[in-house]
């Protein structure tokens, strides 16, 4: 465990010391500072509206999520391929999967730092309203959930090669794929697309987060799809021994 | 968690026992049978040219790879079975010293030390101690991307003894250095010798002969030659070769001049080696002997009436040492 830790706070030093870091974090605070104050269309804005409330800051995070947190994640282990050092990682006495889990939570710490920054939008409106705290609450977990799923994914990427633009470039495609290409091609391969395959999709697992609502379903999910990809990164890091 | 604890066994007790390692790489065979053993307090050179097997059987070692077929016991602890006691064991600088650039010495240094689970209080004391038995005194605080290349060497070797490991492996430490550097990490390798067992490897004959108590020459994936360095040179010493240039007396072929030279009393092999063309056309041939016999041949180019051009030793570099053993192997 201690391993793990130590591992995680030097992946969160490296990740803060890289101007990609902030390049994402800007990203998502503008991305979500814009949907905060104007709504996805405009309408639904901050300061007509009559109505406390962060739907469509957690409808639509997952989106900027999707496309930042890869590229927070590509260096995790391309980087460490490219320059060798991942040969004294991996050979230092800890296993394969504290190596993954250190790094995953590393990028973790990424994540939360950004999204508590965000705790600026409900605390606007908790000075001029009265907003739902366990909307807000269910919005954070929902996205710290999928956030999580997203970082994984874009781990196992990054696990694939030694080249972190192609590991980036993967890590999207994956993520917006879950978050938003499901749905989309289950629409238009089906009339009723069959529930089991519904429920692949992020979206549909995140609905009842952006409502305020947490589904032990929900979260089952999300942290099925994380501990799938941690296993596929760790088999991926000890692919070396059968090459 | 050190490994001081294991209580040191009878004096030159195995600590490293290698049996028939066969790497095979998709269609490439890198190891084809290596075994060898290494004996508490040792330096063992592990010798070879580029692409011989040597990082792969280092890569095995330190558990980096696994093996097709073979088994490796460091300690007693099988790689395969046991990898992460094995990896306690074990100090290990891969070739060309891979670091973490953007991270200050010291820090990388606790990194390293946490992830091996040292407590805090430990912990700043083996770094302290691991910065001063390799002399990085002065440059703690410096990020690592700022050091010369002798210096990162430094920081490699610092990570790898920072546990006091009972074994050190150590991939080409002096490869990319410039001399001065590699005088200081030589001497730097001969005292970690005194209280370590180490593996060095290295295609560097007299760095070897500088360093290294023992020698195991791996070529084309096999051992080729295992033993003290007095025993080695035995081995090598029994074969003299020369290069001999000449301008042909008119009527003579090459071939013709290399029958002769062949059957010179104690050659045992003289062939063409190749035309050379400036700056007089001449024909260069090599002859092996048991003895030097450059005074002979220069004698019997004279009577032939050949010019002598060229008349030297063959430097033994590493290729036709190699190439000696090899055909020693095969004889």
């Amino acid at each position: 465990m201690n391993a793990v830790l130590t591992l995680a706070r030097r992946e969160m030093a490296a990740t803060f010391d890289s101007p990609i870091a902030y390049i994402a974090g800007s990203v998502f605070l503008v991305v979500t500072g814009l949907l905060f104050f104007f709504g996805y269309d405009g309408s639904a804005d901050f300061f007509a509206a009559r109505e406390a409330t962060l739907r469509p800051l957690f409808e639509y995070a997952p989106w900027t999520l999707a496309i930042i947190l890869p590229a927070v994640t590509m260096r995790l282990v391309a980087e460490e391929k490219k320059s060798g050092t991942l040969e004294l990682l991996v050979t230092l006495p800890v296993s394969d999967l504290q190596i993954v889990l250190g790094k995953l939570l590393g990028a973790f710490g990424f994540l939360a730092v950004t999204l508590a920054v965000t705790a600026i939008f409900p605390l606007m409106i908790a000075s001029v309203g009265n907003p739902d705290l366990g909307a807000v609450i269910g919005g954070y977990v929902g996205l710290l959930l999928i956030g999580t799923a997203f970082l994984a994914l874009g781990l196992l990427t990054s696990t694939w090669t030694h080249n972190q633009i192609v590991a980036f470039i993967i890590g999207l495609l994956l993520c917006v794929f879950f978050w938003t290409a499901t749905d989309a091609l289950l629409k238009l391969a089906f009339d009723r697309p069959p529930v089991a395959l519904e429920l692949l999709s992020f979206r549909t697992q995140f609905d009842a987060f952006a409502k305020g609502v947490i589904d032990i379903r929900n979260v089952v999910y999300f942290l099925s799809v994380s501990a799938v990809a941690v296993v596929a990164s760790t088999y991926s890091l000890q692919s070396r021994h059968w090459k | 968690m050190t490994q001081s604890s294991s209580p040191q066994t009878q004096g030159a007790a195995t600590v490293i026992a290698v049996r028939d390692l066969v790497k095979q790489y998709d269609t490439k065979t890198a190891l084809a049978g290596v075994s060898f053993d290494v004996h508490a307090g040792e330096i063992m050179g592990l010798l070879g040219p580029n692409g011989a097997g040597k990082s792969t059987t280092m890569k095995i070692l330190t558990t980096f790879l696994t093996a097709t077929s073979g088994a490796v016991t460091v300690d007693g602890h099988d790689a395969q079975v046991d990898p992460i006691k094995v990896r306690e064991i074990l100090g290990y600088l891969p070739e060309s010293t891979p670091l973490y650039a953007d991270m200050v010495v010291w820090d990388y240094l606790r990194y390293v030390g946490a992830m091996r689970n040292y407590p805090k209080a430990e912990l700043d004391k083996r770094v302290a101690e691991a910065i001063r038995m390799v002399g990085l005194q002065e440059y703690v605080g410096f990020q690592i991307s700022q050091l010369s290349k002798g210096y990162r060497q430094r920081v490699g070797l610092a990570q790898a003894l920072l546990h006091n490991p009972k074994v050190l492996i150590l991939d080409e430490p002096t490869s990319g250095l410039d001399p001065n550097q590699i005088i200081e990490i030589r001497n730097l390798i001969r005292e970690l010798g005194k209280s370590h067992t180490i593996i060095l490897s290295s295609h560097n004959l007299a760095e070897v002969r500088q360093v290294c108590d023992r020698v195991v020459i791996i070529h084309r994936g096999k051992v080729v030659a295992d033993g003290t360095l007095d025993e080695l040179e035995g081995r090598l010493a029994s074969s003299h070769p020369i290069v001999v240039g000449l301008q042909l007396a008119n009527g003579t072929s090459k071939t013709d001049a290399a029958a002769q030279l062949q059957s010179l009393a104690g050659v045992t092999k003289a062939l063409v080696s190749h035309e050379a063309q400036t700056p007089v056309a001449h024909t260069i041939f090599e002859v092996e002997a048991q003895d030097d016999l450059r005074a002979q041949v220069a004698a019997w180019a004279a009577k032939q009436g050949h010019v002598v051009l060229e008349l030297r030793r063959k430097s033994m570099d590493l290729e036709g040492i190699f190439q000696t053993l090899t055909q020693d192997a095969q004889a």
